[in-house]
């Protein structure tokens, strides 16, 4: 290690520069990098929700939806149906979108006793024009089923449009965009809402891509305070944040030449990088500043010497944490997030013990009068706390170890009250026009959340008809369900209009006969598939409440099973099933790489130390925060979804170098005075001082997340500060306890190998 | 010499207008030899094969026999599949419609409003179906000639129409069409229609219609066989009364 030591300062003009190069060229790729925020497409491309999901929208024309509501004191109005007819025609030519529904352009079957007549609701080249005509226009749609509450709200002062869109192929945030741009090009006087997934995920991009600019930007500078705190030199601020920089600026940089996409999780490598990586580089400052060598080379010789171990030893369990994504994982998505991590950390263990050395060493070889003012300052608060805190402790192990189980204890309680919530208008504030938009969609409509039956047979046959409606009827009569759509209602409307009742007709000749008449219609290939053997019912729920729609699902999928037969088979998709979906595998998988990866770091740390019983100390601390941290969850109500549940393997990433610090540095000293509690206060003085310093540090920046727009994103700040600060608790708290309780019955001899 | 000045500017204009008038005559009459072509003949009864063909080239048959009279008494009846044989439909002036579905034993009758909707799954709407002459649909325009063809820009009379124009490819001496491209009202190019014409005693026969639907990647053969023209069908043949049967 001497040796590694001492050629890291021989060569560090080499380092620095080499290591700015490799920075500059992997920074240059960074503009290639793509941002990928649909959920949806997360799922891998052959989980059979997906699949069902995604042949929908290839058969039918689409199987997400982008809404639009149009909003006027009275939609019945010449100009407003201009524009609705406007709207409806350029969204049509928009590339990706497959159908588009509107009052202007919707099939309507109308019957009399002189004839019948399938065509347009309003004939879109001949608009009515006179108060009379358009009086008349209103009364007749708003008479009809199939369109009051579908299309137009029972009041007439809002009408939706719908753009379906193929959410396997389509690029939705350019979808989004073009429609919008439509609108302000139109320039239409009435009030225009956004509603749906598609409007949604490009809110929730837009909202990210400012609050990591206004936000990052503010906890950076607070970190940066608070690292000038504690180090009160420049070079404890810039070190840390540097190594961090360069770290993330790798890893996104390879991620981009492997033409990898940014999605929602992978986005938070910086933050981990921000948590783990500038750990490691205050580590590094915190064991030069320790040395009190007067001889600044031979100081940092020294300590650089003696630091490699730890961060070497903490890095790769960090690593060998995140690694262990790659098989806990169902989503590759989550494969990704764990080996670029692992790569980000691995990255900045090579920084902290080769760039920061080096740069400290140039910076020292130019001024010698550079050293550490924080040397003087030794007898800071910080000091007398770590201090006060190992005589707290020490003085009666039995009772911090009872206190610390009790808290234990409770939180435990606390994980049984963990919610699992999905729900996406969770994400937006209360206030925001998201939200408001979905109430409107829900009150006024029913809802934006597409729900589909797909029915295998043949769609001709009286019996595949009669069950489709008797699925329709089922699931109509959920309160959150107000519509639903099938050919099954076209036929019963046709077979009315011939005369026989508003019913399916009892034979498959009556009823190819009225097909003949829906043959090219654009809506039946929106509900049947063109080979006539699938048919498709299609709604939308009104409810976005977890418990409400699971509920919905299972006893649909019940009534399903009980109804169908070998000649009509059915199968639920939808966005509230591939929600559900992902979110179980998100969770279900980060779940199993927690434990994995608890396992992983007790193999590793007592394989490379020798010693069972230091694996067992390492992960006390993990162990700890938790169940600290699900417990929080389970009380505070913050529900485990896709961006909390990460929190738990950040809080493993940190855990495992607070333990490994502190365990390598007590078995130093236990070395030296054999004395386990001397040894165990001499760490916590010394580690715990970079522990507290990163604790504070990045907690507190983290807490600048709470100002975020994004809900799931001010819980992610809250939770990260949770985490850090109960990891350094715990590192400086239980694990000595436990070492020193276990000390007294258990001579730790491998400790002294 | 100024009198014989002005004699020379005044023939130089003649004939330049001449010129321009005999370039809108020119258009005009072409389409009227086009109408002659296609809707001359008294009578006409046929066969009528239907080949829809999807974007991946499935196959479907539909068989119908045609009767029409004059320009606007139509009969069509399907005769296979087996699930579509006898559904009917009939054509008369004015735009009245009726549709006979036998196995309801009813006729309806079908509004002109559904005009710019397809026929029965095919690739062309009631509107492309009608033979209503095109001099009275649209104003010609003629853009070129190229080779064997006159290049005629028809705009639509009517605002109702969903083209705002069909670029129509008419042959230099027989006046038959051979291809017509059809522009929807944001003017891209939505359908195109390609004639292949046989001659039937004195009658040119459109035996084959190819129309492609170029954004639903659908196309629709339509063949003519067994086609005879003037048989002198009589009006009673095209009556609700014989659409029953």
């Amino acid at each position: 290690m001497k040796k590694l030591a001492e050629a890291i300062v021989k060569f560090r003009i080499l380092i620095v520069i080499i290591t700015l190069l490799i920075t500059l060229v992997l920074g240059y790729f960074i503009k290639d990098i793509k941002f990928n925020s649909d959920i949806m497409s997360y799922l891998p491309e052959d989980d059979n929700v997906a699949v069902l999901f995604n042949n929908v929208g290839k058969k039918y024309g689409g199987n997400d939806m982008a809404l639009i509501a149009i909003q006027s004191d009275n939609i019945f109005q010449k100009d407003v149906l201009e524009h609705i007819k406007q709207l409806t025609d350029s969204i049509k030519t928009l590339e990706g979108v497959g159908t588009v529904t509107s009052l202007i352009d919707v099939i309507d079957i109308k019957g009399s006793d002189w004839g019948i007549e399938i065509g347009k609701l309003i004939d879109a080249y001949d608009l009515p024009e006179t108060n009379e005509e358009l009086d008349s226009l209103k009364q007749y749609i708003l008479s009809k089923e199939m369109y009051r509450g579908s299309l137009i709200s029972e009041d007439a002062t809002t009408t939706l449009i719908i753009a379906k869109i193929n959410s396997a192929v389509s690029d939705k945030s350019t979808i989004t965009n073009q429609i919008k741009e439509m609108v302000t090009e139109i320039n239409m006087p009435e009030k225009i809402y956004y509603g749906g997934i598609p409007f949604m995920i490009f809110e929730i991009g837009n909202i990210i891509s400012h609050d990591m600019i206004w936000l990052g930007l503010s906890a950076f500078i607070l970190i940066a305070f608070i690292l000038l705190l504690s180090f009160k030199t420049t070079r404890g601020v810039i070190l840390p944040l540097s190594t961090v920089i360069i770290a993330s600026i790798w890893t996104i940089g390879i991620m981009s030449i492997l033409k990898f996409e940014i999605t929602l999780i992978t986005s938070i490598i910086p933050v981990i990088l921000l948590a783990v990586g500038s750990a490691y580089t205050i580590h590094v400052i915190n064991r030069i500043n320790e040395e009190k060598d007067q001889d600044t080379k031979k100081a940092l010789l020294k300590a650089v010497a003696y630091i490699i171990i730890p961060v070497f030893l903490a890095s790769i369990t960090t690593m060998v944490g995140f690694l262990s994504f790659i098989f806990g994982s169902y989503l590759t998505l989550i494969r990704d997030f764990g080996v670029f991590t692992a790569l980000g950390v691995f990255f900045s263990l090579v920084l902290s013990v080769t760039f920061v050395p080096a740069l400290i060493a140039m910076s020292q070889s130019k001024s010698n009068t550079n050293m550490d003012k924080a040397r003087s300052d030794k007898s800071t608060i910080l000091n007398n706390f770590l201090k006060q805190l190992s005589i707290i402790i020490f003085k009666h192990p039995k009772y911090s170890f009872t206190i610390w189980s009790i808290i234990l204890i409770i939180c435990v309680i606390g994980i049984f009250k963990v919610e699992r919530r999905v729900d996406m208008i969770d994400y937006f504030k209360e206030e925001s026009t998201i939200r408001k938009t979905e109430k409107l969609l829900q009150d006024k409509f029913s809802g934006s959340l597409p729900v589909y039956v797909t029915v295998k047979g043949n769609v001709q046959s009286p019996e595949v008809l009669n069950t489709m409606n008797k699925v329709q009827i089922f699931m109509e009569q959920n309160e959150y369900m107000k519509q639903t759509q099938s050919v099954a209602d076209l036929i019963k409307e046709m077979n009315n209009i011939m005369g026989e009742g508003k019913t399916i007709p009892e034979s498959e000749e009556k009823i190819q006969q009225l097909w003949f008449l829906l043959d090219g219609q654009d809506i039946m290939e929106q509900l049947v598939s063109s080979d006539l053997d699938e048919g498709l019912i299609q709604g939308n729920i009104s409810t976005t409440d977890n418990e409400a729609l699971s509920k919905f699902s299972n006893d649909l999928e019940q009534f399903i099973n009980e109804n169908q037969s070998d000649e009509c088979k059915m199968e639920v998709t939808g966005i509230p099933s591939l929600y559900e979906r992902l979110n179980q595998s998100i969770v279900k998988s980060q779940m199993y790489s927690l434990i994995l990866s608890i396992i992983l770091v007790f193999i590793i740390v007592a394989g490379l130390l020798k010693s069972p019983l230091k694996g067992f100390f390492a992960i006390v601390p993990i162990s700890a925060t938790l169940i600290l941290l699900f417990g929080f969850m389970g009380f505070t109500g913050i529900p485990l979804d896709i961006a909390t549940v990460l929190v738990g393997s950040i809080s493993v990433g940190i855990g495992i170098d607070y333990a490994i610090h502190l365990i390598t540095h007590f078995e130093e000293d236990y070395k030296k005075t054999n004395n386990v509690q001397s040894a165990l206060e001499e760490s916590i003085k010394i580690s715990g001082r970079a522990i507290v310093i990163n604790v504070l540090s990045v907690s507190l920046g983290f807490l600048v997340l709470l100002f975020s727009n994004l809900v799931p994103l001010q819980r992610f700040g809250l939770l990260i500060a949770v985490t850090m600060i109960s990891s350094g608790i715990a590192t400086l708290t239980l694990m000595p306890v436990v070492i020193n309780l276990i000390s007294r019955r258990i001579k730790i001899k491998s400790l002294t190998n | 010499m100024r009198k014989l000045e002005i004699q020379t500017i005044m023939s130089a204009l003649f004939i330049f207008a001449g010129l321009l008038s005999a370039n809108a005559q020119d258009a005009n009459t072409i389409l009227k030899n086009v109408d002659n072509v296609l809707f001359s003949a008294k009578d006409m009864s046929g066969n009528n094969k239907m080949i829809l063909i999807d974007k991946s080239g499935n196959e479907e048959i539909r068989e119908a026999t045609t009767q029409q009279k004059g320009i606007d008494k139509r009969m069509f009846r399907f005769t296979s599949p087996s699930s579509q044989a006898g559904i009917a439909v009939l054509s008369l002036p004015e735009d009245v419609m009726y549709l006979y579905l036998p196995a309801f034993g009813k006729e309806r009758r079908i509004a002109s409003s559904a005009k710019n909707q397809n026929f029965a799954g095919t690739d062309f709407s009631y509107d492309d179906m009608e033979s209503k002459p095109y001099s009275e649909k649209y104003t010609p325009k003629l853009l070129n000639t190229e080779g064997n063809v006159y290049v005629l820009e028809l705009i639509p009379l009517s605002l109702k129409s969903d083209y705002s124009k069909i670029i129509m490819k008419v042959h230099k001496t027989n006046f038959y069409p051979e291809l017509l491209e059809y522009y929807n009202k944001a003017n891209n190019k939505v359908k195109v229609a390609k004639y292949t014409f046989n001659k039937i005693g004195n009658y040119w026969n459109p035996s084959e219609i190819e129309m492609t639907d170029l954004k639903k990647n659908h196309k629709t053969k339509m063949i003519m066989n067994d086609v005879k023209y003037d048989t002198g069908l009589a009006d009673e043949e095209f009556t609700v009364r014989k659409l029953k049967q």
